[in-house]
């Protein structure tokens, strides 16, 4: 059966909010560095896995053709509690916990397997299978031994049609092979308890969703906090047995309203943490709270947005969102050998692909920047290869790319960035994204060189983007190459001295090459922008990290706009209605 | 017992807005806001009907395999639903393609807060009103354009008229056990370790306690409970040449209390996992044109599927357009006064009906989802049909409910469905002497045996990609709706030894059968189930079930056709099965 997951050609579809994402609470894998307990013998999931994975293993090797050269076991545990809050009053509390199992099983060898990627046909093999909750070797096993059977049959099908399949046999850019090597990890750590007094977050969530209110302009809004804990089992026939987890926190607040015109306004603002004893305090959320109601209620008053190309400031958060799309989705390393794919910077290995006072490193282990702690760590990644740093552009000139255990010409092995969300196939994906500059300025400065630039360009303004809700971009070759990011908050910058004036309804589009190019400056203090990220291995979380950027150029494009008006009949009262 | 009346029940006389205290905060704010919103007005349409319904409960469910839980969840929802009319009750914007459709941003709650008082409740109503009555201009003038172009062959009206009701009645309050059903469903799974044979198995509970709201323009407004348990077992496994084979087991009740006790629902899943494991090793049926005896719970399934998807009519909408979308309709159209049964055969639709210890029926209700209280119905009278199950919605030969509004259905209208299907027989003979009869109807025309069907699969237990195949195969059968596949058949030869047998299906089998059943048992059956509007009424499909009762003797057919579809069977697993742990 096919996965709800993004169609083929994919337009990398990410809403790193997650307020509208298909998959809002999904995999988040990190651990706490302070001292983990370590386990000193398997635990008993560990123990199932790997005998029921032993006993599949031996009996296909010998009994199967094809053979299998390699199989995993991954389960995902996640425990949830999600709690809404909306005008004072909570509308919904639940928890939930649940196991997932995926299968890979690789038939044929490292050099050509069931996984190859030909045409647009994208190897889905596993299915994410609810399993026993309960430590049960008869539940477990059973299960186990069904979806075994499932993967081996349809992974021995494909590999057979990828052997008799003509485009395989015309000569491929790439000549690598579909797997490689990895070291065989043993590490077992206790996931630290999720701490979650329900009864006492969803009375903090009533009283910071009731300051909503006293808006009477906002239709909707509300107050939503998750925490979560995580568990990745993971078992191969290399000898890899791991157990992590990591607990999260998230708060998010939104609002959201109709302009006179019609135009469907929306603002929110997230807060996450490790764990919800880190989340901020009341005071701390009531001023977002607050900043997410004036800026609906700003925008609700703003002038609609003109097409404009101009120079602007991206704020750190802005920014991050920015490099995530148009650059961190094209450094995935599955793109570069894909034939279908853009390929923007394949060639590009040490050549220049952004300003030379730019850096950008990929670190899944680094836990909090800037004051705030990252989403995008973890210990090690779905293929159980240790988190390590990645430098992938070291002063604008590009070194490698993010990698899985798919390797790439060139890049023989991976890097430890082989993810995905339970029930989907593992390619390369972002991590903790982050943005260095040997051309920073304190951000005062900064604003300064934009009002520079906007009077050297002769324009009335300058734009700076505040906030953003996240973007898409489309790297397939059938595609334009393209993105838009989708600001929340965008002020018209004066060179006069006026104070700065909130528009509203306006998209950043643009092509990535042209797009960098226009980066001249940044500021000096790191912002970092948590969120989830979606694409063909599902949503994974991740962070962006990066000051603030000064461009020279940008282009701006009005929102689609609903014709619809706004409610016909004021808001009822108390008082009107049948008097009773 | 709470579904009987505890409230007030104000009848026929039309109530007006606002003179009755309904007492209940959700059904005051939906009077409020239905008075308010039927000043809209928007390109000179106003609207003459505004329904609002809201469902509340509480849903547990959890399920379990071979003795380890799957998963167990409690969740809570408030779930509204508004219906604006616009036009009028000749003609209106529903029972058009267009109807449904709803553009534009949504800023009410799709789930309202458990918490809501009074004054948010009618803050999420004035939203969701505005947005279904944009969209309700919207459609009324798409309809209007669509009618230019087509000549409709029978002009019928939108919308029955219907007197209106107040009924308040008190909810429970009962309290989930949800560690007590998470022992349950390991324990009974753990069953299954028992039987090698059996791949695949599962025990799911499933327990909501819920109310519905209801309110509309004319002056209904009702609260009733709308209680629901149900336990299922599944089971899978592969015959001895690699066919998949299933069969199930479900149990429902109102209450939690009133379901069979553990040891009954053990007996009789070790029954089935037996009578599964020796279906493993049965031979194939082959190709049969004879007399088949359905044996009880069978014949009040096959009944229960053949009357059941067939006794609402069907109205086509208004479509685009040169796009014509045509219903399939029921097989019963047209045949009112008609023989559809022998005529020692009486059905009726009985919603108040009641089992031996006094308990309503599973299939009993107040009330119907359009505020219209149901009555008892003849269907077939000494084998006439008298009577089709009608809601709101005028169709071809019908305005006027009946009251059997028992699921939403399509382009603004709900579907009909029975309540407790009573099939009486007038003259009967006990079971073993229909089993006789069997077997003297096969001597006389030399046939080498009959055949008896114990079990079919409705509703059906298929999984979805076996459903995808089984509809597309399914519906070759003649009739416009499908009948399921049999689970449980046996050959009966001469001398009464029984066989079974495995792999059959029913071919062409439709309602027309029903003219040719030769007897009926004394002894009979009572089956409940869960309908929803999914063909087969796959378990666990559609958003919305609701629960209706069989009772059937059983019944001995003249003459039906049989046979083995040809289907390609997997190959074995290259690893056998994991061996059962006795620690596990």
């Amino acid at each position: 059966m096919g996965h709800g997951f993004l169609p083929d050609p994919h337009p990398l579809h990410d809403n790193l909010l997650g307020v509208r994402s298909p998959f809002p609470f999904v995999p988040v894998a990190l651990i706490f560095a302070i001292l983990p307990a370590v386990a000193q013998s398997p635990p008993p999931l560990v123990q199932i896995l790997a005998s029921e994975m032993e006993r599949n293993f031996t009996a296909l090797k010998s009994k199967g053709d094809p053979a299998p050269y390699f199989l995993a076991y991954s389960v995902t545990q996640q425990e949830t509690n999600v709690l809404t809050a909306t005008s004072g009053m909570l509308a919904s509390k639940d928890s939930s916990k649940s196991r997932s199992l995926d299968v890979t099983l690789r038939v044929g060898s490292p050099q050509l397997d069931n996984y190859r990627r030909v045409g647009r046909n994208f190897a889905t093999f596993t299915n994410g299978s609810m399993l026993s909750l309960d430590d049960n070797a008869n539940a477990l096993k059973r299960r186990i031994w069904m979806d075994t059977d499932g993967v081996y049959r349809a992974a021995s099908q494909r590999l057979l049609n990828i052997r008799t399949n003509k485009e395989v046999k015309v000569e491929a850019t790439d000549q690598s092979g579909d797997f490689s090597p990895s070291e065989a990890v043993v590490s077992y750590k206790i996931t630290p308890e999720l701490r979650f007094d329900a009864d006492k977050w969803a009375g903090r969530a009533r009283q910071w969703s009731k300051r909503f209110t006293q808006y009477q302009e906002i239709l909707s809004s509300s107050v939503t906090v998750i925490a979560q804990r995580e568990t990745k089992t993971f078992v191969n026939t290399e000898g890899t047995r791991l157990q992590h987890g990591r607990t999260y926190a998230r708060i998010l607040i939104s609002a959201r309203s109709k302009a006179a015109d019609g135009m469907d306004l929306a603002t929110s603002e997230t807060i996450e943490a490790d764990d919800p004893s880190r989340l901020p305090s009341d005071k701390a959320v009531e001023a977002a709270v607050d900043r997410v109601a004036k800026d609906l209620r700003g925008l609700l008053r703003a002038p609609e947005v003109d097409p404009f190309v101009g120079p602007a400031i991206l704020s750190g958060r802005a920014a991050g969102v920015f490099f995530h799309e148009i650059f961190g989705h094209r450094i995935e390393g599955h793109r570069q050998k894909d034939e279908n794919e853009g390929q923007t910077f394949t060639k590009s290995v040490n050549g220049p692909v952004l300003p030379s006072f730019l850096s950008v490193t990929f670190d899944p282990t680094v836990k909090r920047m800037a004051e705030t702690d990252l989403y995008g760590w973890y210990d090690f990644d779905d293929e159980g290869v240790a988190a390590r740093r990645v430098p992938v552009v070291e002063e604008g000139i590009l070194k490698t790319f993010l990698l899985s255990r798919s390797p790439i010409a060139g890049f023989a092995k991976s890097n430890g960035h082989g993810r995905r969300q339970a029930g989907a196939e593992i390619v390369s994906r972002q991590s903790n994204l982050i943005v260095g500059s040997s051309n920073s300025v304190p951000d005062a400065k900064l604003r300064d060189l934009l009002i520079e630039e906007i009077k050297k360009q002769g324009k009335p303004y300058g734009l700076f983007f505040e906030s953003v809700t996240g973007g898409f971009t489309t790297t397939g070759r059938a595609g334009l190459q393209a993105f838009t990011v989708i600001p929340l908050v965008v002020y018209r910058v004066y060179p006069d001295g006026r104070p700065d004036e909130l528009v509203r309804g306006a998209d950043i589009v643009g092509t990535p090459l042209a797009s960098f190019a226009k980066i001249v400056a940044t500021g000096n203090q790191l912002q970092v922008f948590n969120g989830y990220c979606g694409a063909e291995s599902g949503s994974v979380p991740v962070s962006a990290i990066s000051p603030a950027l000064l461009v020279t150029e940008i282009e701006v494009q009005k929102k689609n706009r609903s014709q619809e008006r706004p409610p016909l009949l004021g808001r009822p009262t108390q008082t009107d209605g049948s008097d009773r | 017992m709470k579904r009987r009346t505890f409230g007030l029940l104000l009848g026929a006389a039309a109530v007006a807005p606002g003179q009755t205290k309904l007492n209940d905060p959700i059904l005051e704010a939906m009077r409020s806001e239905l008075e308010r919103s039927l000043k809209l007005r928007l390109a000179g349409e106003t609207p003459y009907y505004i329904q609002y319904v809201v469902e509340q409960g509480t849903n547990l469910n959890c399920s379990a395999t071979l003795g380890g839980l799957l998963i167990s969840r409690i969740s809570n929802y408030r779930l509204p639903r508004v219906q604006v009319r616009v036009g009028s009750y000749e003609f209106d914007n529903t029972n058009c393609v267009y109807t449904g459709m709803v553009r534009g941003a949504r800023f009410d709650n799709e789930n309202w807060p458990l918490e809501a008082d009074e004054n948010q409740i009618r803050q999420d109503l004035w939203l969701a009103t505005d947005r279904s009555y944009k969209a309700a201009v919207e459609t009324l003038s798409l309809k209007r354009a669509a009618l230019k172009n087509v000549n409709q062959a029978e002009k019928l009206n939108d919308f029955a008229k219907q007197a209106p009701v107040v009924k308040v009645l008190l909810l429970s309050k009962n309290k989930m056990d949800e560690k007590r059903a998470n022992e349950r469903v390991r324990t009974l799974s753990a069953l299954f370790t028992a039987y090698p044979k059996i791949l695949d198995s599962r025990v799911e509970y499933e327990e909501g306690v819920s109310g519905s709201y209801f309110g509309n323009t004319e002056g209904t407004f009702f609260r009733i409970p709308e209680n629901i348990v149900t336990l299922r077992v599944r089971a899978e496994a592969l015959a001895d040449d690699g066919s998949p084979l299933r069969d199930y087991l479900t149990f429902h009740a109102f209450e939690a209390v009133n379901l069979p006790s553990d040891a009954e629902i053990t007996t009789a899943i070790h029954a089935m996992a037996t009578r599964l494991t020796a279906l493993c090793a049965a031979p194939l049926g082959e190709a049969y044109n004879g007399p088949v005896l359905f044996e009880g719970e069978a014949s009040a399934q096959l009944l229960g599927q053949m009357l059941g998807g067939n006794l609402g009519p069907v109205r086509s909408p208004v479509s685009e357009p040169g796009r014509p979308v045509n219903l399939p309709p029921s097989d019963f159209e047209g045949r009112l006064g008609a023989r559809v049964m022998p005529e020692f055969l009486d059905v009726t639709d009985d919603p108040f009906a009641k089992d031996a210890k006094g308990r309503p029926l599973f299939g009993s209700y107040e009330i119907d989802m359009e505020g219209v209280v149901p009555q008892t119905l003849p269907i077939v009278s000494q084998g006439t049909l008298k009577n089709m199950l009608l809601t709101r919605q005028p169709v071809r030969g019908f305005e006027g409910s009946n009251g059997r509004a028992r699921l939403p259905g399509s382009f603004g209208a709900n579907a009909a469905l029975p309540s407790n299907l009573l099939v009486k027989a007038k003259d009967t003979i006990e079971l073993a002497a229909l089993k006789a009869k069997l077997i003297d109807t096969i001597k006389q025309r030399n046939k080498p045996y009959g055949i008896i069907v114990r079990k079919i699969d409705f509703p059906s237990s298929a999984s979805v990609a076996e459903f995808r195949r089984l509809a597309a195969s399914l519906q070759s059968g003649g009739g416009n709706r499908p009948i399921s596949l049999p689970l449980a058949v046996y050959r009966v030869y001469p001398d009464g030894r029984e066989e079974m047998i495995r792999g059959m299906r029913f071919r062409g089998l439709t309602v027309r059968a029903l003219r040719d059943i030769l007897a009926a048992s004394s002894e009979t059956y009572t089956l409940d189930l869960l309908a929803n509007s999914f063909p087969l009424a796959l378990m666990g499909a559609g958003g919305f079930v609701t629960g209706m009762s069989v009772v059937a003797p059983s019944l001995l057919f003249d003459e039906i056709d049989m046979d083995r579809p040809q289907e390609e069977r997997p190959s074995a697993p290259v690893v056998p099965p994991p061996p059962i742990e006795s620690a596990g």
